[in-house]
């Protein structure tokens, strides 16, 4: 299955290059299973980017109320709200540019992870993460070799069900 | 772009003039990226689906459904091709990394220039293509003529905008030219004079500030003749200017004035017309830009030599001007900075003309028709689709309230989102 890996973010935003900084640690490590890719770009221009792979996980920075920085959420296009660049007000959101291509009769995937991860702060000039954050990038990256390997390993994402049964 | 010209200011350096073409070549692909994703994502549905369509219809989907899946992918496949243009010429397609004090790090390869050369015929269709669909779908339907010939969108305010020599526009070097509601010109100026001319009112509700023309001081949200304030943006523009520098947008600037019938135009929805004429002068300048030999000069750098002190940038972003002004210390170290960015020009306008939105479409005794908030809305869309540059604030959702309030000021009914 054609697969991308696909890191959202901006690395002069501390907590916000949380997705290029998982790309980076992926990129040579995945071989000819998946490509990866980083961007700081939305919108429309994630459907050039989407188009032609048959699965795409993508990694962006996301800020729920109450969560605790680190905290990986898996998602489906569906579930997203909150993250900047994928529900983006300043361009159409994932779910639209992945109807769109589809409308185009471009070859969209069919399958696609989105892995949110919550920043204790995406607003102050830096080019690295805090702490918390920092700490994800390993694990994050396991989990996301390993299923496209389909070989054994940890998940640390949560689904937002999860959440909700938290009472958050 | 504004921000390598206050560069180059900060250390008083002129620039090759094969480096101001690249920043120029640069910068006509990211216009017609720019303009392409405000017009067809996020402003043509309102005229093409039509403005009391509901949401789930009133989008980028419900504008190919209408117009079909070729000239959607025809969007599509241009974005790309800017895309890719800037990335060649700037190193990245968004936040290039290739401005510096005195010029652009690497000259333009050969073999880029041809492969950018194979993609201006493409482009330049693609900006009458735009024109085209608003001839047929938008000036050849009575009900969105109406809507932009009618009074719901108005706003008579001085206009902003860059100028060549000849008073025709230009978005990356010029003058700043202003003229008042009859056109009447009120003030120019040179990037390191903006400070004499232009001031911000502050109000205690809002960290986005009002810029004014500091000559006639802060007035208020007036509107007419005497305003200090000011628009800056596509519409504006053109009513600055004497004309297009290039012949298909020269010649679709002329039409749109003949068809509105007077200049400075001060009908709002007229923006979007410019909008798209600007698309096209971009892919035309693109294409001269291209041809002109002096853009494969390797000379693109000055090497600065004096102490970094302090300077302004200017251009004409997609949304209106945008300045740049860096005080630094000896070691180029900034140590204030002050930003006006395109939206933060029309602050005031964009207030007033969704207030006057509001009233108009708000039906005697509080009666909301069909599509109200999407109408306000629009008044917001002709200058901006989102305003998060000029805020820098990221709601996730537009958090519109419109509270509907009787002769007492009492709120009688409040309509959101």
């Amino acid at each position: 299955m054609k697969t991308l890996v696909l890191g959202l973010g901006n690395t002069i935003l501390c907590d916000d290059g949380i997705g290029i900084y998982v790309a980076r640690s992926l990129a040579g490590r995945l071989g000819a299973a998946a490509d990866v890719k980083e961007a700081e770009l939305a919108g429309l221009d994630l459907i050039e980017m989407l188009k032609g792979y048959e699965r795409a996980y993508i990694v962006d920075a996301i800020e729920l109320d109450g969560e605790e920085p680190g905290t990986v959420f898996r998602m489906r296009p569906d579930d997203i709200r909150s993250t900047p660049r994928l529900a983006s007000f300043h361009d159409i959101n994932l779910v639209t540019a992945l109807e769109l291509g589809r409308r185009l009769e471009l070859p969209m995937p069919r399958e696609v992870v989105i892995f949110g991860v919550q920043v204790a702060d995406a607003l102050t000039l830096g080019e690295s993460c805090t702490a918390a954050v920092e700490l994800v990038i390993g694990p994050l990256c396991d989990e996301i070799a390993g299923e496209i390997a389909q070989a054994p390993h940890r998940n640390i994402s949560i689904g937002l069900s999860e959440r909700r049964k938290r009472g958050a | 772009m504004a921000s390598g010209k206050a560069v180059d200011a900060v250390y008083k350096v002129k620039i090759p003039a094969a480096a101001a073409k690249l920043r120029e070549l640069y910068y006509m692909a990211h216009y017609i990226h720019s303009h392409t994703a405000h017009f067809y994502a996020l402003a043509a549905p309102d005229f093409v689906v039509g403005p009391d369509a509901p949401p789930a219809e009133r989008n980028i989907l419900g504008l190919v459904n209408k117009v079909g899946i070729d000239i959607g992918r025809e969007v599509i496949r241009q974005r790309e091709i800017t895309q890719i243009i800037q990335q060649m010429i700037g190193g990245r397609a968004t936040h290039p990394v290739w401005n510096l004090p005195g010029g652009v790090t690497r000259a333009l390869a050969r073999e880029d220039r041809e492969t950018i050369k194979g993609y201006v015929p493409g482009l330049v269709q693609f900006g009458e293509l735009g024109l085209k669909l608003f001839d047929d779908l938008v000036l050849r339907n009575k009900g969105y003529l109406d809507l932009i010939l009618g009074d719901g969108y108005e706003l008579v305010t001085n206009y902003m905008g860059l100028v060549d020599d000849k008073n025709r526009v230009t978005f990356y070097d010029g003058t700043v030219r202003v003229v008042d509601p009859d056109g009447v010109e009120i003030d120019r100026y040179r990037e390191s004079e903006y400070l004499e001319h232009v001031a911000e009112h502050v109000e205690p509700y809002t960290y986005l500030k009002f810029p004014y023309l500091k000559k006639l001081g802060w007035q208020g949200f007036k509107e007419g003749k005497g305003t200090s304030i000011f628009q800056a943006a596509p519409l504006a523009r053109f009513n600055v200017a004497s004309g297009m520098a290039t012949p298909k947008a020269q010649a679709a600037y002329e039409k749109m004035f003949a068809t509105f019938g007077r200049k400075p135009v001060h009908k709002l929805m007229g923006m979007h017309w410019a909008r798209l004429i600007e698309l096209l002068y971009a892919a035309e300048r693109l294409a001269e830009l291209i041809k002109d030999e002096e853009i494969l000069d390797p000379n693109v750098r000055v090497i600065p030599s004096s102490t970094p002190s302090e300077g302004v940038g200017i251009v004409e972003a997609p949304r209106g001007t945008l300045t740049h002004h860096y005080v630094t210390d000896s070691r180029g170290i900034v140590t204030r900075a002050n930003l006006i960015v395109g939206t933060t020009n029309n602050n005031a306008p964009i207030s007033m003309a969704v207030t006057k939105a509001a009233k108009k479409f708000v039906g005697a005794g509080g009666e909301i028709r069909e599509g109200l908030l999407n109408r306000v809305e629009m008044a917001f869309r002709i200058y901006d689709p989102c305003f998060s540059c000029a805020t820098h604030s990221l709601p996730g959702q537009m958090p519109l309230v419109i509270e509907i309030k009787n002769a007492a000021g009492e709120t009688i009914r409040t309509v959101s989102r």
